[in-house]
Order: structure tokens, then C-alpha cells, then sequence
């Protein structure tokens, strides 16, 4: 019992003492070589390209982790609370700019170490996460590199591969944000060129059997946006699809290879290079909250020729020849 | 010094959490799951309302009552459906997920530019960090008196009596069903409250945030009652806070040590299993008895 009210005690004095400390004004010494804090929601292939892109981005610009620039990496490893700790890290060393790779880690990034520049690593929609006003025009000192796929590229590719094609099924994760709001753009998209969409939702990878099996029955190919728990269990859903001889266009390159038919694929680690490339600008002194959200307009080709043999599917010659000279063909 | 403060803040955020478990898990003595549902709910519905218009008190109290609604299911399915407690909690958890993606209508909600409990003049006004200790600290010492008035009314005598012995509570009159759809409702609405308050703190809700959250809860309760042994309720209560700002500190100072970040999960694990472990070692190998003697034979 004494032991309960000496800590609270101890606790107050440390409150105190804080309090006294916190008000006195911060003095920032600017002599010293520029620090980034780098905030990852998880370790993932996908989010760990990224990563290494940004720091390959910013050897690209001239500076050195180590050397010339001072990087605080921190992965929260999917813990919401681990978050809010880390940021509280980069807002106490006076970070001269932080990279929140994910949405979640930028809404907390943004919401903790203000009044510094904040770039976007990877993060679809910066609007509708509320971390930009536009994504042309972003105020609020937040800039960065979306990870939104080329959509129409990947459509006009589509209807390339299967001009009869009438409907089209999205499969997407119902909680991954990013997913989500790829299907509505896509839908948009869609609209716009005449073809009908069916969207499918899952809640996790056991859902997706299941799903599939009754998408397959009603549309005549498949688009996977870029969604981690389909990539992550997307043989399931080609051997569904395989059954029906339906073909699935997916987003990224990878997920070409291991059953897909074609993509312009984005390819992660340059995006991350992006984001190095335009965190190296702001150090140089450029304004954040003026510079556009980047997005990359062209991915690369990939086709998967084994696999449309397999469903019988005919590729067109110049498909082929564009692959063979830019992208890769899995054969 | 700032992450220190920090920390304490978030303790101070999170004990609300702790002390919902602990109507539970300690006083009715039973492993309630839907707290992993409840709490995202609770962030959910909060930010929602605040995206919608609707002021952050107003938006905070509706996130306690929607927590209290997702407990009282939980109540109802263990007392008159006769399901299992740990089921019926993980059927409303699991139900929580469509639940929060309709609320939210999409998974992640932001609160950016948006006001919240810790926009408010006075909140403002306090050095860096002191925002969310103060408004952990008004709503913890709200709660704590609100629940230990609670407690020391007879239906809290019952509710505690239903805990400690329910053929007795049963015989003495008392409706044990009813105390225990109360027990599990209160709870949740204490556990959506902490989504409410973390959400607006991290400034944001996504629906995957209540992954672990019962790990968290967990520690608070067990540290406070190791490191502070035999307590009356009412400082036990207070000692699931003390237990939460614990958990926080030894977080930071793991996370300062340099360890790294993917070996996290693995370290809150351990810190917690020693700390449930120790006492029952100690009897085993009395410790004290020996470190004891080890010193008077030195002397």
C-alpha cells in the first residue's frame, strides 16, 4: 500500500519536473547535419522496397545515411500504440523530416511531430486519409509519392488481351484502405470506358476461396488491386480461376509471375526511390505543401505466356514484342 | 524528459482500457474477448461522429454507449444463450469487424484538421505532450470515482459478491445473470471509451487497431498486482493506472535500448509472462528466504 502511493508520488514529482522542463522554449542548434525519421507500419516485401528505395533515393541525391544525413528507421510492426511511441521519439529529437511509409503511420506522423515536414511513402490516397488537402496541391507541409497503380494502362491492357470481355470482378480486402479505394477508382474508370464491374470483398485469406468460386461463375476476368492478403494468398485464387479459364490482371509484377496473365506492374522500390528523391528536394529547401503528390503514370510490363496458354488465351504479337523489349515475360 | 511525459500520457490513455478488463477478468472472473472488438468500435463510432459534426464530447460518449451495446450482447449470449463466455466474446469481436467498416464506411478514418477532446483552449495551452496526460488523467480519476462509488452501492456489493461465489450470490438472492450482462456492458463501454480517446489522440481510427489490445489490458491489470501485492479494491482500481503507466515506461525503455522493432511482440510477451511468473517462482523457490539468508551468511 505504501509502496502504491510512494510511486504515485514519484510519478507526479516526475510530471512536475517535466512540466517546469517542457515549458522552458526549445533551443535547436542548426549546425548540425539534417535528420529523418523514417515510421513503418510493418515488415512486409512490399513496404521494406519501399524502405530501401527511399534510402537508395537519397544516395541518388547526394546524401549518405551516416554521413551526411542521420536516419531514425522504426517499425511499429503493426501495434497502433507502438506508433504514437515512435513519433513521440522523432517529434523529441527535433527531426528535420519524417516519412510515414503507410497510411496509418503518416495520420499519426502528422498528428505528433508538427510543424515539420512530413513525406508520404506509399500511401494511395492522401485525400481521402485526410493527410493532404489536394493531392495537387497538398498544404499543410505534406508531400509525397502515392502508390496508386496505373489503372487505365492496366485497363486499356485488359481490354487488349480480351476484347469480349463484358464483366469484370475486382476482389479486394474490405479493411485495407488502400484496396478499397483502388476498387472505387477503378470502378470510376470502368465506367467511364462501358464495362460492367462486380466487386468482391473479403475479410481475410480464408474468405477467399469461397468468394472466388462465386466470382468466377459471373465474370469474365478478374483485376486484383494492389491488396496484401489477396497477394499473399493469390495461389488460391488462380487455381479457382484456372478451373473456369478465367484470367486474372492483377497490379503487381510479382503476382503476374505466380499465376496472373499481365500487368503494367508498379514496381515498389522505385517507388520508395521517388520518395528519397523528394525527401532530398525538401532538405535542399524546397516547400513541401507546393509540391504535388507524385504518382507513377507507367509500370512495367509483365506478361505470363505459360498462363494464358494454360486458359487459352490469346496474347496479341505486339503485346509480346513490347514485353520483349521492355518488361519481362514469364514463360 | 518529453517521452517520458509521453509515455505516462499514453499509460494514463490506456488505463481506461486496463480498468475495463478488470470488471471482467478480476471481479466476475472471466475472459472476456470482445474487448478486442470493442475497442476499435469505440474509436469508430467516435470519429465518425466527429467527422459527421458532432462535438468530441458528444461524439465520446456515444462510443462509451456503443461499447455498452456490444458488451450487452456479449452479456446476453453468455447468460441466456448459454454460450460459452470466451465464444460469445469472439463471435461479437468477430462480428465488430463489418460493424466498424459500416460505421467508418471504409477502413481507416482520419481526424486531421478535425477538433477533438484534446483541440479545447485549455489543452492547448499546456506544454508539449501534457495534453494527453491531462485528459488521461480527468477521465481516469472520473472513472475510478465513478466505479468505486459504484462498487460500494449494494448493486455493486452484488456484482462483486456474483464474482467471488455464484451459488452464494444466487442464494442470498441476487439475479447473477443480470449482474454479469451488467459486468461485461460497463466493461465494454470503458473499453470503447480508450478506443474513443486513442483514436483521437493518435488522430485517427483504422479497423484494424484492436489487434493485441487484450494483451495491453492484460498487462496493466497483472503489473499493478505484482508490484504492488495485497490491496483493497479501491487501490487496486488505482494500481491497474500505476500498472498501465508501468507497461508504457518498460515499453520506452525497450524501444530506447535500441532493440529491434520486429523482435516488439516477442519482448511485451516475455515482460508480461515474468511478471505473471515471479510470484508463483518465488513461492516455489522462496526466493526471498533464500536472498535472505545468502546476505546474513555474507554477514
Amino acid at each position: 500500500m505504501k509502496r502504491l502511493y510512494s510511486v504515485i508520488i514519484v510519478l507526479f514529482l516526475i510530471l512536475a519536473f517535466g512540466y517546469y522542463k517542457e515549458k522552458q522554449p526549445v533551443k535547436i542548434s542548426r549546425d548540425h547535419i539534417p535528420q529523418i525519421g523514417i515510421l513503418q507500419l510493418t515488415e512486409h516485401p512490399a513496404l521494406d522496397a519501399i524502405h530501401h528505395g527511399i534510402i537508395q533515393g537519397l544516395k541518388e541525391s547526394g546524401f549518405q545515411p551516416g554521413k551526411n544525413i542521420k536516419i531514425d528507421f522504426q517499425n511499429a510492426e503493426n501495434d497502433q500504440s507502438n506508433l504514437k511511441t515512435m513519433s513521440t521519439k522523432f517529434a523529441n529529437e527535433n527531426v528535420d523530416l519524417s516519412i510515414g511509409i503507410a497510411t496509418p503511420s503518416a495520420q499519426v506522423l502528422a498528428n505528433t511531430v508538427k510543424n515539420r515536414p512530413l513525406v508520404l511513402g506509399a500511401i494511395t490516397d492522401p485525400k481521402s486519409a485526410g493527410l493532404v488537402n489536394s493531392n495537387q496541391k497538398p498544404g499543410r507541409n505534406t508531400t509525397g509519392v502515392s502508390d496508386l497503380p496505373p489503372m487505365k494502362q492496366q485497363l486499356d491492357l485488359i481490354k487488349q488481351i480480351m476484347p469480349n470481355m463484358k464483366t469484370l470482378g475486382v476482389i479486394y480486402t474490405s479493411s485495407d484502405d488502400s484496396a478499397t479505394s483502388q476498387y472505387k477508382k477503378f470502378t470510376e474508370i470502368c465506367k467511364q470506358e462501358g464495362i460492367k464491374v462486380k466487386g468482391y470483398s473479403i475479410a481475410n485469406t480464408n474468405d477467399l476461396n469461397q468468394v472466388a468460386t462465386q466470382m468466377v461463375q459471373n465474370v469474365d476476368a478478374v483485376y486484383v488491386p494492389n491488396d496484401n492478403t489477396v497477394a499473399s494468398a493469390i495461389q488460391t485464387l488462380v487455381a479457382v480461376a484456372n478451373k473456369r479459364n478465367v484470367p486474372i490482371f492483377p497490379t503487381a509484377s510479382n503476382v503476374v509471375k505466380n499465376g496472373g496473365i499481365a500487368t503494367y506492374g508498379l514496381n515498389q522500390f522505385k517507388l520508395g526511390v521517388e520518395t528519397g528523391k523528394v525527401t532530398a528536394k525538401i532538405i535542399h529547401g524546397e516547400n513541401a505543401s507546393e509540391m504535388p503528390i507524385q504518382t507513377l503514370k507507367h509500370g512495367d510490363l509483365a506478361l505470363n505466356l505459360n498462363q494464358a496458354r494454360k486458359l487459352g488465351i490469346h496474347i496479341p504479337q505486339p503485346l509480346i514484342q513490347k514485353a520483349e523489349r521492355q518488361g519481362v515475360i514469364y514463360k | 524528459m518529453s517521452l517520458i511525459i509521453s509515455a505516462i500520457g499514453q499509460g494514463l490513455l490506456w488505463a481506461v482500457i486496463g480498468v475495463g478488463l478488470y470488471l471482467t477478468f478480476r471481479i466476475l472472473d472471466f475472459p472476456d474477448m470482445t474487448v478486442e472488438g470493442t475497442f476499435p468500435m469505440g474509436a469508430a463510432t467516435a470519429v465518425t461522429a466527429i467527422a459527421h459534426g458532432y462535438s468530441p464530447i458528444i461524439a465520446t460518449i456515444m462510443a462509451f454507449l456503443v461499447g455498452c451495446l456490444a458488451g450487452l450482447v456479449t452479456g446476453l449470449l453468455y447468460t441466456k444463450a448459454k454460450i460459452p463466455v470466451l465464444l460469445a466474446g469472439i463471435l461479437v469481436m468477430t462480428a465488430s469487424y463489418s460493424i466498424d467498416l459500416r460505421i467508418m464506411g471504409k477502413p481507416n478514418q482520419s481526424l486531421l484538421g478535425l477538433p477533438t477532446l484534446l483541440n479545447g483552449h485549455f489543452f492547448q495551452s499546456l506544454p508539449p505532450y501534457f495534453d494527453s496526460v491531462a485528459l488521461g488523467l480527468i477521465i481516469i480519476v472520473i472513472v475510478t470515482i465513478v466505479l468505486v462509488y459504484f462498487l460500494q452501492t449494494d448493486l455493486g456489493q452484488a456484482f462483486i459478491a456474483t464474482g467471488d461465489n455464484e451459488n452464494m450470490a444466487e442464494s442470498l438472492g441476487i439475479n447473477t445473470d443480470n449482474m454479469k450482462i451488467m459486468g461485461v456492458s460497463v466493461s465494454n463501454g470503458l473499453i470503447a471509451l480508450g478506443g474513443a480517446l486513442v483514436a483521437q489522440n493518435n488522430g485517427y481510427s483504422d479497423v484494424n487497431m484492436g489487434i493485441g489490445i487484450i494483451v495491453v489490458a492484460l498487462a496493466s491489470i497483472i503489473i499493478g498486482e505484482v508490484v504492488f501485492g495485497d490491496l483493497t479494491m479501491v487501490q487496486r482500481l488505482i494500481a491497474v493506472t500505476i500498472g498501465s503507466i508501468i507497461y508504457r515506461l518498460v515499453l520506452l525503455l525497450v524501444l530506447q535500448l535500441g532493440f529491434n522493432a520486429t523482435d516488439l511482440n516477442l519482448i511485451s510477451s516475455v515482460l508480461l509472462a515474468i511478471f505473471m511468473g515471479v510470484p508463483a517462482l518465488e513461492k516455489k523457490f522462496h526466493l526471498k528466504h533464500v536472498l535472505k539468508r545468502g546476505l546474513k551468511n555474507h554477514d
